[in-house]
């Protein structure tokens, strides 16, 4: 028992910090950017776990997906729209290219998907490229009045709707038939589950999401050297990695592992350079191999390993 | 001829070199289930060993294709054995594909980034003997690296159909793939052969560079243009056809030519989404194959 509201405590706690401490105590204006950029991974990796974590279809080019986001809500921004109205646009310009890229291939296996998201994500970064050639920046008045609480307390609020729409989704009617699709899709559709339609439905959720994770992004930058940087590869492994590091098809997992990478990035990415995301390339394999369960799963072997040693020790064979 | 006439050469020519560039791909997924998204990354590889032999040594990039095979003959071993051979033991193909993308995504990120820091992150190509010549023929100009690469891929495609259609090797990699447990029942040490075929297949992806590298440029990042070119291939020939892959690759070159001509050369790999996208739509099974792919 005690161990079952242990987490909803620490949750709780970890939010109210998260909250008040910005208020209270100055970070430090780069203590507060990392702390926005983990909260467009949290974001970014949660539409990734929702889609591959429980639907179980594999997306390789979710930047595409992020990539609309931040230029939709850019272009919009600038002009003059709200920018609540303009992150929420980004997300449906993802909507559309998730519909666009979604429609003839998940009917097929799931290599097709994965790798029709990856050619989708590849031909908006040369058409982006060829389109904005410059460089792109908002308005010089967006910059004098510029405020990082507006955008960390936006990245924390999506962040946070973000993990209450997938922890509703996944207790849902819906949530059950998307980890019917991911376990067994034959036995799925047997039971008259629509498995095309369960998909499209979390791959345009899981899309939405990344395009509001781009909008995020998108906020807190007045300036892009190269906007189609934003659709490179990059902006997909990072998040599948956070993903499989922390835990797919577990709510918590993309959560803990954002906080890995981000905080991973940070210390390798001043000392080792490219080199870190060699580190990160066997990270990935070896836990695929040795670990798909991730850190979640280390942790609920743990508790479950805790609560059979206290006194339960009738319930070890659900080890 | 004029204008259309050297588009079509040119679709020709691009077209047997996007065929030699699937073929290890599709070896891999066709027959193994292994899905290689690191395959870019490997022609990328292939097409740097040649480089430096080239620039070190001056060995012809042609000549050098020996001593591709090899060193990505061995790379593949080691692929196998570090990262795929566990994954025979998942339960089912759909596991095995899924699997196998994940850890080879993983694979792009070490050795890109190994290529970037070793190499240099500069785009390179070899300027040898050949390029930019070209022969003069019915009114339209075959570049010379655009006729070997011609050349090499009918060669390689023609091989390769030996190997797995006529010899007892190829026998046991068709066997392993349809029913692993029958085929180990039977006599067939289905770890080695998987183990020789993906040294084969990453093999197949170094021929590809030597011929990429002489013909266009490599760099560190750039395999991804390759592995998505491979992939539509695949696609148009139909997943395990591997017959079927060199012509598919003069399709795909004769439409990007056509389509290029069209839209102009900045939007190339959009006019390749749009061909993957219209083929998944109408012709999933690809171009060459009877067989559907739906559930």
């Amino acid at each position: 028992m005690r161990l079952r509201s242990l987490p909803v405590l620490i949750i709780a706690l970890i939010a109210a910090a998260l909250i008040v401490v910005p208020l209270v105590i100055d970070l430090g204006s780069s203590s507060m950017n990392l702390l926005i950029m983990l909260f467009v991974y949290i974001i970014l990796s949660q539409s990734w776990n929702l889609l591959g974590g429980y639907a179980g279809q594999i997306n390789l080019g979710s930047a595409a997906f992020f990539g609309c986001g931040v230029l939709v809500t850019h272009l919009l921004w600038k002009t003059g729209v709200s920018i609540f109205v303009s992150i929420v646009a980004g997300g449906m310009s993802a909507v559309v290219m998730a519909g666009i890229i979604g429609l003839p291939t998940l009917h097929l296996r799931g290599a097709y998907f994965a790798i029709g998201t990856m050619a989708l994500a590849e031909a908006l970064s040369i058409v982006v490229r060829n389109v904005f050639p410059m460089a792109l920046s908002v308005p010089s008045s967006f910059t004098a009045n510029f405020n990082v609480f507006s955008r960390y307390y936006m990245g924390f609020a999506v962040a946070a709707l973000t993990l209450a729409a997938v922890y509703l989704l996944v207790r849902s009617r819906f949530g059950l038939s998307m980890v019917c699709v991911r376990d067994d899709e034959e036995a799925a559709q047997a039971t008259g589950i629509n498995t095309f339609k369960t998909k499209l439905i979390s791959l345009l959720i899981s899309a939405f999401l990344a395009g509001l994770a781009g909008g995020v992004y998108a906020f807190n930058r007045f300036y892009f050297h190269h906007i189609s940087a934003v659709f490179e590869p990059i902006w997909t492994f990072e998040p599948l990695m956070a993903v499989v590091i922390g835990g797919a098809g577990t709510l918590l997992g993309p959560v803990v592992g954002s906080a890995f990478l981000v905080i991973l990035s940070e210390l390798f990415a001043e000392t080792l350079g490219e080199a870190h995301l060699i580190i990160f390339g066997i990270l990935l394999i070896v836990v695929v191999l040795r670990s798909p369960v991730g850190l979640m799963g280390w942790l609920e072997r743990w508790r479950r390993g805790v609560a059979a040693l206290g006194g339960k020790a009738k319930q070890e064979k659900g080890l | 001829m004029g204008m259309f006439g050297q588009t079509i050469v040119y679709g020709i020519l691009v077209g047997a070199m996007y065929g030699l560039i699937t073929l290890g791909l599709g070896l891999l997924m066709g027959v193994m289930k292994f899905l290689n998204v690191a395959h870019g990354t490997f022609i990328v590889l292939g097409g740097f060993v040649a480089y430096w032999l080239f620039a070190f040594y001056g060995v012809n990039p042609y000549l050098s294709i020996p001593v591709v095979i090899i060193v990505m003959f061995l790379v593949g071993l080691v692929v196998y054995k570090v990262t795929l051979s566990p994954l025979l033991k998942l339960p089912s193909l759909g596991e095995r594909i899924n699997s196998s993308m994940l850890i080879t995504f993983g694979i792009i990120y070490v050795v890109d980034n190994l290529m970037t820091i070793l190499f240099k992150p500069d785009v390179r190509s070899i300027v040898g003997p050949f390029t930019g010549r070209s022969i003069d023929f019915i009114g339209s100009k075959f570049s010379v690296t655009g006729l070997f690469g011609l050349a090499i891929a009918v060669i390689v495609g023609v091989a390769l159909y030996f190997v797995l259609a006529r010899t007892s090797f190829g026998k046991h990699v068709r066997a392993a793939t349809q029913d692993s447990e029958a085929a180990g029942l039977c006599g067939i040490n289905v770890q080695r052969t998987y183990l020789i075929s993906t040294g084969i297949a990453v093999a197949l992806a170094g021929i590809a560079g030597v011929i990429v590298v002489s013909s266009y440029s490599i760099s560190p990042n750039g395999g991804l243009r390759w592995l998505l070119v491979a992939f539509v291939v695949m696609m148009l020939a139909g997943e395990g056809n591997l017959n079927a892959i060199i012509p598919a690759g003069l399709v795909l070159g004769l439409l990007e030519a056509v389509g290029v001509l069209l839209v102009g050369a900045s939007y190339r790999q959009v006019v390749a989404l749009v061909i993957f996208i219209v083929i998944l739509i109408f012709r999933p099974q690809g171009l060459f194959t009877k067989r559907s792919l739906h559930y």
